[in-house]
Protein backbone atom coordinates (compact mmCIF):
# COMPACT_ATOMS: atom_id res chain seq x y z
CA UNK A 1 0.00 0.00 0.00
CA UNK A 2 1.19 3.46 -0.88
CA UNK A 3 1.88 5.69 2.11
CA UNK A 4 1.94 9.42 2.81
CA UNK A 5 5.54 10.60 2.73
CA UNK A 6 5.35 12.92 5.72
CA UNK A 7 2.79 13.40 8.52
CA UNK A 8 3.12 15.94 11.27
CA UNK A 9 1.49 15.30 14.62
CA UNK A 10 0.95 17.86 17.35
CA UNK A 11 -1.21 18.74 20.30
CA UNK A 12 -1.27 20.44 23.68
CA UNK A 13 0.76 17.76 25.46
CA UNK A 14 3.11 15.24 23.88
CA UNK A 15 2.11 12.67 26.50
CA UNK A 16 -1.41 12.66 25.02
CA UNK A 17 -0.22 12.05 21.46
CA UNK A 18 0.67 8.35 21.58
CA UNK A 19 -2.53 7.32 19.77
CA UNK A 20 -2.06 9.88 17.00
CA UNK A 21 1.60 8.98 16.53
CA UNK A 22 0.66 5.28 16.28
CA UNK A 23 -2.11 6.12 13.80
CA UNK A 24 0.20 8.33 11.76
CA UNK A 25 2.75 5.51 11.55
CA UNK A 26 0.18 3.30 9.81
CA UNK A 27 -0.36 6.03 7.20
CA UNK A 28 3.10 7.51 6.67
CA UNK A 29 6.73 6.67 6.06
CA UNK A 30 7.95 9.49 8.28
CA UNK A 31 6.14 10.81 11.34
CA UNK A 32 7.28 14.12 12.78
CA UNK A 33 6.05 15.51 16.08
CA UNK A 34 5.95 19.23 16.74
CA UNK A 35 6.80 20.17 20.32
CA UNK A 36 6.19 23.62 21.79
CA UNK A 37 8.50 25.20 24.35
CA UNK A 38 10.19 22.49 26.35
CA UNK A 39 12.47 20.32 24.19
CA UNK A 40 12.56 17.65 26.90
CA UNK A 41 9.20 16.46 25.61
CA UNK A 42 11.02 15.12 22.52
CA UNK A 43 11.95 11.94 24.41
CA UNK A 44 8.27 11.13 24.95
CA UNK A 45 7.60 11.61 21.24
CA UNK A 46 10.42 9.25 20.28
CA UNK A 47 9.23 6.69 22.82
CA UNK A 48 5.82 6.81 21.17
CA UNK A 49 7.38 6.16 17.76
CA UNK A 50 8.14 9.57 16.25
CA UNK A 51 10.88 9.59 13.59
CA UNK A 52 11.61 13.28 13.89
CA UNK A 53 10.82 16.00 16.42
CA UNK A 54 10.66 19.70 15.67
CA UNK A 55 11.01 21.87 18.76
CA UNK A 56 9.68 25.42 18.60
CA UNK A 57 11.43 27.17 21.48
CA UNK A 58 9.57 29.56 23.76
CA UNK A 59 8.76 30.33 27.37
CA UNK A 60 5.78 31.77 29.25
CA UNK A 61 3.60 31.90 26.17
CA UNK A 62 0.06 31.02 25.30
CA UNK A 63 0.07 27.94 23.09
CA UNK A 64 -1.66 30.15 20.51
CA UNK A 65 1.45 32.35 20.38
CA UNK A 66 3.32 29.52 18.62
CA UNK A 67 0.94 29.74 15.64
CA UNK A 68 3.11 32.09 13.48
CA UNK A 69 6.13 29.82 14.09
CA UNK A 70 4.10 26.79 13.05
CA UNK A 71 2.81 28.62 9.98
CA UNK A 72 6.39 29.45 9.07
CA UNK A 73 7.55 25.86 9.57
CA UNK A 74 4.71 24.48 7.45
CA UNK A 75 5.39 26.92 4.63
CA UNK A 76 9.05 25.86 4.62
CA UNK A 77 8.72 22.09 4.99
CA UNK A 78 5.42 21.40 3.20
CA UNK A 79 4.05 18.43 5.16
CA UNK A 80 1.17 16.66 3.39
CA UNK A 81 -0.91 15.94 6.47
CA UNK A 82 -1.17 17.63 9.84
CA UNK A 83 -2.87 15.60 12.58
CA UNK A 84 -3.73 17.77 15.58
CA UNK A 85 -5.20 16.30 18.76
CA UNK A 86 -8.63 17.85 19.27
CA UNK A 87 -8.89 20.42 22.05
CA UNK A 88 -10.20 23.96 22.18
CA UNK A 89 -6.79 25.54 21.78
CA UNK A 90 -5.80 23.20 18.95
CA UNK A 91 -9.11 23.88 17.21
CA UNK A 92 -8.23 27.57 17.15
CA UNK A 93 -4.66 26.93 16.04
CA UNK A 94 -5.86 24.50 13.31
CA UNK A 95 -8.16 27.18 11.92
CA UNK A 96 -5.42 29.78 11.89
CA UNK A 97 -2.97 27.39 10.19
CA UNK A 98 -5.53 26.41 7.57
CA UNK A 99 -6.47 30.03 6.88
CA UNK A 100 -2.82 30.95 6.39
CA UNK A 101 -2.31 27.99 4.04
CA UNK A 102 -5.63 28.69 2.26
CA UNK A 103 -7.06 25.28 2.99
CA UNK A 104 -9.83 23.75 5.12
CA UNK A 105 -9.71 21.71 8.29
CA UNK A 106 -11.31 18.29 8.43
CA UNK A 107 -12.51 18.50 12.01
CA UNK A 108 -13.17 15.81 14.59
CA UNK A 109 -12.46 12.96 12.21
CA UNK A 110 -14.00 9.62 13.13
CA UNK A 111 -11.79 7.85 10.58
CA UNK A 112 -8.77 8.88 8.55
CA UNK A 113 -7.45 6.90 5.55
CA UNK A 114 -5.11 7.29 2.60
CA UNK A 115 -6.27 5.98 -0.74
CA UNK A 116 -4.83 6.51 -4.20
CA UNK A 117 -2.99 9.67 -3.22
CA UNK A 118 -5.99 11.21 -1.43
CA UNK A 119 -6.44 11.71 2.29
CA UNK A 120 -10.00 10.89 3.29
CA UNK A 121 -11.45 12.01 6.59
CA UNK A 122 -14.85 11.11 7.98
CA UNK A 123 -16.79 13.38 10.32
CA UNK A 124 -20.30 13.92 11.60
CA UNK A 125 -22.66 16.53 10.14
CA UNK A 126 -26.24 17.66 10.76
CA UNK A 127 -26.13 17.05 14.48
CA UNK A 128 -25.11 13.44 13.95
CA UNK A 129 -27.72 12.61 11.30
CA UNK A 130 -24.97 11.77 8.83
CA UNK A 131 -21.30 11.00 8.36
CA UNK A 132 -19.53 12.97 5.69
CA UNK A 133 -16.43 11.80 3.82
CA UNK A 134 -14.09 14.59 2.77
CA UNK A 135 -11.12 14.23 0.47
CA UNK A 136 -7.92 16.21 0.21
CA UNK A 137 -6.12 15.41 -3.05
CA UNK A 138 -3.10 17.68 -2.82
CA UNK A 139 -1.44 20.37 -0.75
CA UNK A 140 -1.62 20.62 3.01
CA UNK A 141 -4.43 18.72 4.74
CA UNK A 142 -5.18 19.87 8.30
CA UNK A 143 -7.15 17.51 10.54
CA UNK A 144 -8.34 17.55 14.13
CA UNK A 145 -8.30 14.04 15.56
CA UNK A 146 -10.00 13.28 18.87
CA UNK A 147 -9.18 10.52 21.35
CA UNK A 148 -10.36 7.10 20.33
CA UNK A 149 -9.85 7.16 16.54
CA UNK A 150 -6.51 5.37 16.76
CA UNK A 151 -5.35 2.97 19.43
CA UNK A 152 -2.40 3.90 21.59
CA UNK A 153 0.04 1.00 21.71
CA UNK A 154 2.06 0.28 24.84
CA UNK A 155 5.20 2.49 24.91
CA UNK A 156 8.01 0.93 22.90
CA UNK A 157 10.64 2.13 25.32
CA UNK A 158 12.92 5.11 24.99
CA UNK A 159 14.63 5.67 21.69
CA UNK A 160 16.29 8.60 20.08
CA UNK A 161 15.80 10.39 16.83
CA UNK A 162 16.47 13.53 14.96
CA UNK A 163 15.64 16.74 16.85
CA UNK A 164 15.29 19.89 14.78
CA UNK A 165 15.13 23.25 16.48
CA UNK A 166 12.68 25.44 14.57
CA UNK A 167 12.64 29.24 14.46
CA UNK A 168 10.45 31.09 16.90
CA UNK A 169 8.53 33.79 15.07
CA UNK A 170 7.37 36.58 17.34
CA UNK A 171 3.59 36.97 16.96
CA UNK A 172 2.58 40.36 15.63
CA UNK A 173 -0.65 40.27 17.63
CA UNK A 174 -0.93 39.14 21.21
CA UNK A 175 -3.37 38.92 24.07
CA UNK A 176 -2.20 39.40 27.64
CA UNK A 177 -2.79 36.58 30.06
CA UNK A 178 -4.42 37.96 33.19
CA UNK A 179 -5.43 34.88 35.08
CA UNK A 180 -5.78 31.10 34.91
CA UNK A 181 -8.08 29.18 37.21
CA UNK A 182 -8.21 25.41 37.12
CA UNK A 183 -11.67 23.99 36.55
CA UNK A 184 -12.52 21.68 39.38
CA UNK A 185 -13.77 18.91 37.18
CA UNK A 186 -15.64 15.97 38.49
CA UNK A 187 -13.52 12.96 37.67
CA UNK A 188 -15.88 10.82 35.69
CA UNK A 189 -14.93 8.68 32.75
CA UNK A 190 -18.21 7.77 31.14
CA UNK A 191 -16.39 6.18 28.22
CA UNK A 192 -15.43 3.17 30.33
CA UNK A 193 -18.83 2.69 31.98
CA UNK A 194 -20.60 -0.51 30.89
CA UNK A 195 -23.98 0.74 32.02
CA UNK A 196 -25.18 4.31 31.78
CA UNK A 197 -28.39 6.00 32.93
CA UNK A 198 -29.12 9.26 31.11
CA UNK A 199 -31.64 11.87 32.22
CA UNK A 200 -33.29 14.61 30.21
CA UNK A 201 -35.82 17.36 30.54
CA UNK A 202 -38.47 14.90 31.73
CA UNK A 203 -36.86 15.23 35.16
CA UNK A 204 -38.66 18.27 36.56
CA UNK A 205 -36.41 19.42 39.40
CA UNK A 206 -32.76 19.13 40.37
CA UNK A 207 -33.77 17.46 43.66
CA UNK A 208 -35.39 14.68 41.66
CA UNK A 209 -32.03 13.55 40.28
CA UNK A 210 -31.42 11.67 43.54
CA UNK A 211 -34.35 9.41 42.68
CA UNK A 212 -32.71 8.46 39.37
CA UNK A 213 -29.38 8.04 41.15
CA UNK A 214 -30.99 5.38 43.35
CA UNK A 215 -32.05 3.53 40.22
CA UNK A 216 -28.57 3.87 38.69
CA UNK A 217 -27.08 2.51 41.91
CA UNK A 218 -29.46 -0.44 41.92
CA UNK A 219 -28.28 -1.51 38.47
CA UNK A 220 -24.65 -0.42 38.90
CA UNK A 221 -24.78 2.31 36.27
CA UNK A 222 -22.99 5.64 35.85
CA UNK A 223 -25.14 8.78 35.62
CA UNK A 224 -25.24 10.94 32.49
CA UNK A 225 -27.60 13.48 30.93
CA UNK A 226 -28.67 15.41 27.85
CA UNK A 227 -27.11 18.80 27.07
CA UNK A 228 -29.83 21.04 28.62
CA UNK A 229 -29.41 19.34 32.01
CA UNK A 230 -25.69 20.20 32.09
CA UNK A 231 -25.72 23.47 30.17
CA UNK A 232 -28.39 25.97 30.98
CA UNK A 233 -29.87 24.10 33.92
CA UNK A 234 -26.40 23.31 35.36
CA UNK A 235 -27.86 20.40 37.29
CA UNK A 236 -25.06 18.04 36.36
CA UNK A 237 -21.38 18.40 35.42
CA UNK A 238 -20.40 19.09 31.82
CA UNK A 239 -18.44 15.86 31.74
CA UNK A 240 -21.70 13.98 32.07
CA UNK A 241 -23.57 15.19 29.06
CA UNK A 242 -23.94 12.91 26.09
CA UNK A 243 -24.16 14.04 22.50
CA UNK A 244 -22.57 15.47 19.43
CA UNK A 245 -20.74 18.19 21.35
CA UNK A 246 -20.34 16.14 24.54
CA UNK A 247 -19.48 12.55 25.45
CA UNK A 248 -19.66 9.89 22.76
CA UNK A 249 -20.29 6.53 24.42
CA UNK A 250 -20.58 2.87 23.55
CA UNK A 251 -21.93 1.21 26.71
CA UNK A 252 -23.49 -2.24 26.88
CA UNK A 253 -26.61 -0.76 28.39
CA UNK A 254 -28.07 2.72 28.04
CA UNK A 255 -31.15 3.63 30.08
CA UNK A 256 -32.75 6.91 28.92
CA UNK A 257 -35.13 8.47 31.44
CA UNK A 258 -37.18 11.51 30.45
CA UNK A 259 -35.11 11.94 27.29
CA UNK A 260 -36.96 12.83 24.09
CA UNK A 261 -34.39 11.25 21.77
CA UNK A 262 -33.13 14.13 19.62
CA UNK A 263 -30.49 13.07 17.13
CA UNK A 264 -27.84 15.31 18.74
CA UNK A 265 -28.16 13.29 21.92
CA UNK A 266 -28.72 9.86 20.40
CA UNK A 267 -25.60 10.03 18.25
CA UNK A 268 -23.66 9.79 21.51
CA UNK A 269 -25.24 6.48 22.52
CA UNK A 270 -26.35 4.98 19.18
CA UNK A 271 -23.78 2.23 19.44
CA UNK A 272 -24.96 0.98 22.82
CA UNK A 273 -25.69 -2.74 22.79
CA UNK A 274 -29.06 -2.25 24.47
CA UNK A 275 -31.12 0.93 24.75
CA UNK A 276 -33.93 1.21 27.30
CA UNK A 277 -36.29 4.17 27.59
CA UNK A 278 -38.90 5.57 29.94
CA UNK A 279 -40.88 8.53 28.65
CA UNK A 280 -44.45 9.71 29.21
CA UNK A 281 -44.86 10.63 25.52
CA UNK A 282 -45.45 7.51 23.47
CA UNK A 283 -44.54 9.44 20.31
CA UNK A 284 -41.14 10.48 21.67
CA UNK A 285 -38.33 9.75 19.21
CA UNK A 286 -36.45 7.83 21.89
CA UNK A 287 -38.75 4.81 21.44
CA UNK A 288 -37.57 4.42 17.84
CA UNK A 289 -34.08 3.80 19.18
CA UNK A 290 -35.15 1.61 22.09
CA UNK A 291 -34.92 -2.13 22.54
CA UNK A 292 -37.26 -1.94 25.53
CA UNK A 293 -39.49 0.95 26.41
CA UNK A 294 -42.01 1.95 29.05
CA UNK A 295 -44.52 4.67 28.23
CA UNK A 296 -45.27 6.09 31.67
CA UNK A 297 -44.67 8.97 34.04
CA UNK A 298 -41.17 8.43 35.36
CA UNK A 299 -42.23 9.64 38.82
CA UNK A 300 -44.81 6.84 38.98
CA UNK A 301 -42.60 4.01 37.75
CA UNK A 302 -39.02 4.75 38.81
CA UNK A 303 -39.77 4.26 42.57
CA UNK A 304 -41.44 0.94 41.74
CA UNK A 305 -38.43 -0.16 39.71
CA UNK A 306 -36.07 0.77 42.55
CA UNK A 307 -38.14 -1.22 45.05
CA UNK A 308 -38.24 -4.26 42.80
CA UNK A 309 -34.52 -4.10 41.98
CA UNK A 310 -33.59 -3.73 45.64
CA UNK A 311 -36.03 -6.37 46.84
CA UNK B 1 -15.72 56.92 18.47
CA UNK B 2 -18.58 54.58 18.54
CA UNK B 3 -17.88 50.87 18.71
CA UNK B 4 -18.95 48.63 15.83
CA UNK B 5 -19.78 45.07 16.81
CA UNK B 6 -20.64 42.49 14.16
CA UNK B 7 -22.27 39.14 14.95
CA UNK B 8 -22.09 36.45 12.26
CA UNK B 9 -24.73 33.80 11.85
CA UNK B 10 -25.61 30.99 9.48
CA UNK B 11 -28.96 29.91 8.10
CA UNK B 12 -29.19 26.12 8.47
CA UNK B 13 -31.73 23.37 7.79
CA UNK B 14 -33.76 22.17 10.80
CA UNK B 15 -32.02 18.85 11.43
CA UNK B 16 -35.17 17.32 12.93
CA UNK B 17 -36.81 17.64 9.48
CA UNK B 18 -34.07 15.79 7.62
CA UNK B 19 -35.42 12.56 6.16
CA UNK B 20 -33.08 9.61 5.84
CA UNK B 21 -33.77 7.65 2.68
CA UNK B 22 -33.42 3.89 2.25
CA UNK B 23 -30.03 4.31 0.56
CA UNK B 24 -28.88 6.35 3.63
CA UNK B 25 -28.72 9.60 1.66
CA UNK B 26 -30.43 12.65 3.17
CA UNK B 27 -33.58 14.26 1.87
CA UNK B 28 -33.49 17.94 2.85
CA UNK B 29 -36.58 18.98 0.90
CA UNK B 30 -38.80 19.03 4.02
CA UNK B 31 -36.21 20.76 6.22
CA UNK B 32 -37.25 24.33 6.99
CA UNK B 33 -34.48 26.89 7.29
CA UNK B 34 -33.65 28.52 10.63
CA UNK B 35 -30.99 30.56 12.38
CA UNK B 36 -28.20 28.35 13.66
CA UNK B 37 -28.85 27.65 17.34
CA UNK B 38 -25.22 28.27 18.37
CA UNK B 39 -25.33 31.67 16.64
CA UNK B 40 -28.13 33.08 18.80
CA UNK B 41 -25.79 33.73 21.77
CA UNK B 42 -23.37 35.47 19.35
CA UNK B 43 -26.10 37.88 18.21
CA UNK B 44 -27.25 38.46 21.80
CA UNK B 45 -23.69 39.14 22.98
CA UNK B 46 -23.06 41.61 20.13
CA UNK B 47 -26.25 43.48 21.01
CA UNK B 48 -25.40 43.61 24.73
CA UNK B 49 -21.77 44.61 24.08
CA UNK B 50 -22.76 47.37 21.66
CA UNK B 51 -25.35 48.60 24.15
CA UNK B 52 -22.89 48.85 27.03
CA UNK B 53 -20.28 50.50 24.77
CA UNK B 54 -22.79 52.91 23.31
CA UNK B 55 -21.98 51.44 19.92
CA UNK B 56 -23.77 49.70 17.11
CA UNK B 57 -24.62 46.01 16.71
CA UNK B 58 -24.60 44.74 13.15
CA UNK B 59 -25.43 41.23 11.97
CA UNK B 60 -23.84 39.53 9.01
CA UNK B 61 -24.65 36.33 7.21
CA UNK B 62 -23.62 34.63 3.97
CA UNK B 63 -25.38 31.91 2.03
CA UNK B 64 -27.27 30.88 -1.10
CA UNK B 65 -30.41 32.66 -2.40
CA UNK B 66 -32.70 30.77 0.03
CA UNK B 67 -31.40 32.92 2.90
CA UNK B 68 -32.84 36.02 1.24
CA UNK B 69 -36.22 35.41 2.83
CA UNK B 70 -38.18 38.05 4.74
CA UNK B 71 -39.13 35.68 7.56
CA UNK B 72 -35.49 34.67 8.15
CA UNK B 73 -34.36 38.29 7.90
CA UNK B 74 -36.94 39.36 10.50
CA UNK B 75 -36.04 36.40 12.72
CA UNK B 76 -32.46 37.66 12.79
CA UNK B 77 -33.14 41.41 13.06
CA UNK B 78 -35.76 40.92 15.79
CA UNK B 79 -32.94 39.96 18.16
CA UNK B 80 -31.77 43.50 18.78
CA UNK B 81 -29.17 44.36 16.12
CA UNK B 82 -29.56 47.65 14.24
CA UNK B 83 -28.64 46.55 10.76
CA UNK B 84 -28.15 43.45 8.60
CA UNK B 85 -25.59 42.75 5.87
CA UNK B 86 -26.09 39.65 3.74
CA UNK B 87 -23.82 38.06 1.18
CA UNK B 88 -26.22 36.20 -1.08
CA UNK B 89 -24.80 33.98 -3.77
CA UNK B 90 -25.65 30.46 -4.89
CA UNK B 91 -21.95 29.67 -4.99
CA UNK B 92 -22.26 29.62 -1.15
CA UNK B 93 -24.48 26.54 -1.29
CA UNK B 94 -21.65 24.12 -0.62
CA UNK B 95 -19.29 26.55 1.12
CA UNK B 96 -17.31 25.04 3.97
CA UNK B 97 -15.90 26.90 6.97
CA UNK B 98 -12.81 28.08 5.11
CA UNK B 99 -14.77 29.49 2.19
CA UNK B 100 -17.38 31.03 4.48
CA UNK B 101 -14.62 32.69 6.51
CA UNK B 102 -13.16 34.15 3.31
CA UNK B 103 -16.49 35.63 2.28
CA UNK B 104 -17.26 36.97 5.77
CA UNK B 105 -13.77 38.49 5.96
CA UNK B 106 -14.33 40.44 2.74
CA UNK B 107 -17.75 41.62 3.95
CA UNK B 108 -16.52 42.58 7.43
CA UNK B 109 -13.59 44.51 5.99
CA UNK B 110 -16.02 46.47 3.85
CA UNK B 111 -18.41 47.15 6.77
CA UNK B 112 -15.62 48.00 9.22
CA UNK B 113 -15.58 46.64 12.78
CA UNK B 114 -14.02 46.75 16.23
CA UNK B 115 -15.25 43.35 17.35
CA UNK B 116 -16.71 40.37 15.51
CA UNK B 117 -18.58 37.71 17.49
CA UNK B 118 -19.21 34.24 16.07
CA UNK B 119 -21.06 31.29 17.57
CA UNK B 120 -19.39 28.12 18.77
CA UNK B 121 -20.07 26.39 15.44
CA UNK B 122 -22.75 26.04 12.80
CA UNK B 123 -25.57 23.70 13.79
CA UNK B 124 -25.32 21.81 10.49
CA UNK B 125 -21.61 21.17 9.91
CA UNK B 126 -20.32 22.12 13.40
CA UNK B 127 -16.68 22.33 12.32
CA UNK B 128 -16.23 25.22 14.79
CA UNK B 129 -13.75 26.83 12.42
CA UNK B 130 -15.25 30.03 11.01
CA UNK B 131 -14.25 32.30 13.92
CA UNK B 132 -10.60 31.17 13.94
CA UNK B 133 -10.24 31.37 10.17
CA UNK B 134 -12.06 34.70 9.93
CA UNK B 135 -9.73 36.21 12.54
CA UNK B 136 -6.64 34.91 10.77
CA UNK B 137 -7.83 36.11 7.37
CA UNK B 138 -8.53 39.56 8.80
CA UNK B 139 -5.14 39.50 10.58
CA UNK B 140 -6.64 40.39 13.96
CA UNK B 141 -6.61 38.75 17.38
CA UNK B 142 -8.87 35.72 17.52
CA UNK B 143 -9.93 33.48 20.39
CA UNK B 144 -12.51 30.75 20.88
CA UNK B 145 -14.42 29.14 23.77
CA UNK B 146 -15.24 32.56 25.22
CA UNK B 147 -17.93 32.57 27.87
CA UNK B 148 -17.62 36.14 29.12
CA UNK B 149 -16.72 39.46 27.49
CA UNK B 150 -16.03 42.70 29.39
CA UNK B 151 -15.14 45.98 27.74
CA UNK B 152 -11.83 47.53 28.63
CA UNK B 153 -10.12 50.59 27.18
CA UNK B 154 -9.38 49.67 23.55
CA UNK B 155 -9.50 46.01 24.42
CA UNK B 156 -11.82 43.37 25.80
CA UNK B 157 -11.32 41.09 28.78
CA UNK B 158 -12.47 37.62 27.78
CA UNK B 159 -12.90 34.47 29.79
CA UNK B 160 -12.22 31.25 27.92
CA UNK B 161 -13.66 27.97 29.15
CA UNK B 162 -10.96 25.48 28.15
CA UNK B 163 -10.88 21.77 28.99
CA UNK B 164 -9.12 22.07 32.34
CA UNK B 165 -8.97 25.76 33.08
CA UNK B 166 -10.62 29.12 32.79
CA UNK B 167 -8.27 31.53 31.08
CA UNK B 168 -8.73 35.29 31.35
CA UNK B 169 -7.17 37.32 28.53
CA UNK B 170 -6.95 40.99 27.75
CA UNK B 171 -7.44 41.04 23.98
CA UNK B 172 -6.62 44.24 22.07
CA UNK B 173 -9.25 45.25 19.51
CA UNK B 174 -10.02 44.70 16.70
CA UNK B 175 -10.70 41.03 17.38
CA UNK B 176 -12.79 38.04 16.34
CA UNK B 177 -14.25 36.05 19.23
CA UNK B 178 -16.16 32.75 19.15
CA UNK B 179 -18.55 32.42 22.09
CA UNK B 180 -19.97 29.40 23.89
CA UNK B 181 -23.68 28.76 24.38
CA UNK B 182 -23.14 29.58 28.07
CA UNK B 183 -22.27 33.23 27.55
CA UNK B 184 -25.85 34.48 27.81
CA UNK B 185 -29.47 33.50 27.47
CA UNK B 186 -30.57 34.78 24.04
CA UNK B 187 -33.74 36.87 24.14
CA UNK B 188 -37.00 35.57 22.75
CA UNK B 189 -38.20 38.19 20.25
CA UNK B 190 -41.61 39.68 21.01
CA UNK B 191 -44.16 40.73 18.40
CA UNK B 192 -43.04 44.37 18.60
CA UNK B 193 -39.44 43.28 17.94
CA UNK B 194 -40.51 41.36 14.86
CA UNK B 195 -42.49 44.35 13.60
CA UNK B 196 -39.57 46.70 14.25
CA UNK B 197 -37.23 44.26 12.44
CA UNK B 198 -39.11 44.90 9.20
CA UNK B 199 -38.01 48.55 9.28
CA UNK B 200 -34.30 47.98 9.86
CA UNK B 201 -31.79 48.50 7.02
CA UNK B 202 -30.69 45.44 5.04
CA UNK B 203 -27.75 45.51 2.62
CA UNK B 204 -27.24 42.66 0.15
CA UNK B 205 -24.04 41.90 -1.70
CA UNK B 206 -23.05 39.24 -4.22
CA UNK B 207 -19.61 37.59 -4.23
CA UNK B 208 -18.53 39.65 -7.24
CA UNK B 209 -19.27 42.91 -5.42
CA UNK B 210 -16.95 41.76 -2.64
CA UNK B 211 -14.34 40.63 -5.10
CA UNK B 212 -14.12 37.11 -3.64
CA UNK B 213 -14.36 33.76 -5.34
CA UNK B 214 -14.78 30.35 -3.80
CA UNK B 215 -11.98 27.79 -4.18
CA UNK B 216 -12.39 24.22 -3.04
CA UNK B 217 -9.33 22.57 -1.47
CA UNK B 218 -11.42 19.77 0.07
CA UNK B 219 -14.00 17.71 -1.85
CA UNK B 220 -17.04 16.18 -0.25
CA UNK B 221 -17.07 12.52 -1.27
CA UNK B 222 -20.35 11.50 0.36
CA UNK B 223 -22.81 12.39 3.11
CA UNK B 224 -24.62 9.32 4.42
CA UNK B 225 -26.62 8.51 7.51
CA UNK B 226 -24.84 6.03 9.75
CA UNK B 227 -26.04 2.47 9.40
CA UNK B 228 -28.76 2.20 11.96
CA UNK B 229 -28.72 -0.60 14.44
CA UNK B 230 -31.81 -2.81 14.48
CA UNK B 231 -33.64 -2.25 17.75
CA UNK B 232 -36.15 -4.65 19.26
CA UNK B 233 -38.68 -1.90 20.04
CA UNK B 234 -40.60 -3.84 22.66
CA UNK B 235 -42.61 -1.00 24.18
CA UNK B 236 -45.01 -1.35 27.11
CA UNK B 237 -47.57 1.34 27.98
CA UNK B 238 -48.81 2.09 31.50
CA UNK B 239 -47.61 2.51 35.07
CA UNK B 240 -49.45 -0.30 36.85
CA UNK B 241 -47.49 -2.84 38.87
CA UNK B 242 -47.94 -5.51 36.19
CA UNK B 243 -46.63 -3.25 33.44
CA UNK B 244 -43.63 -2.18 35.49
CA UNK B 245 -42.90 -5.81 36.35
CA UNK B 246 -43.14 -6.83 32.67
CA UNK B 247 -40.80 -3.99 31.71
CA UNK B 248 -38.35 -5.00 34.42
CA UNK B 249 -38.36 -8.63 33.24
CA UNK B 250 -37.57 -7.36 29.72
CA UNK B 251 -34.63 -5.23 30.74
CA UNK B 252 -33.27 -7.82 33.18
CA UNK B 253 -32.37 -9.99 30.19
CA UNK B 254 -29.76 -7.40 29.23
CA UNK B 255 -28.74 -6.07 32.63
Amino acid sequence: MCKISNIWVSGEAVSALTDLIAGAKTLADTVSVIVFGDGAQAAEAFAAGADKVYVIPGKDLLLEDYTPSLQNLIARENPRLLMLKTSKRMRLIAGRLAAAAKTSVITDVTALTFDGGAIIGEHMVYGGSAQRLEKSSAGLCVTLVPEGVFEAPPPAGASNGEIIEADFIQPSRKANLMERRPIVAESVNLAVAKKVVGIGRGVAKQEDISLIEQLAKAIGAEMACSRPIAEGANWMARERYIGVSGAMLKPDFYFAIGISGQIQHMVGVNNSKTIIAINNDKNAAIFKYADYGLVADLYAVVPKLIDKLNA
Amino acid sequence: MSMKVIACYKIVPEELDIIIKADRTLDMSKAVLKLGQYDLPAIEEAVQTAESAGGKAIILCAGPTEIDNSKLIKAALSRGAAELFMVVDDAMKTADASQTAGVLAAAAAKIGFDLIICGEGSSDIYAQQVGAQLGEQLQVNTFNAVNNIKLNNGSIIVERALEREIEVLDVPLPAVISVTTDINLPRIPQLKDILAAGKKPVTKWGLSELGVSIANPIDVVSTLAPESKERRQIIIEGDSDDKVEAFLQNIKKDL
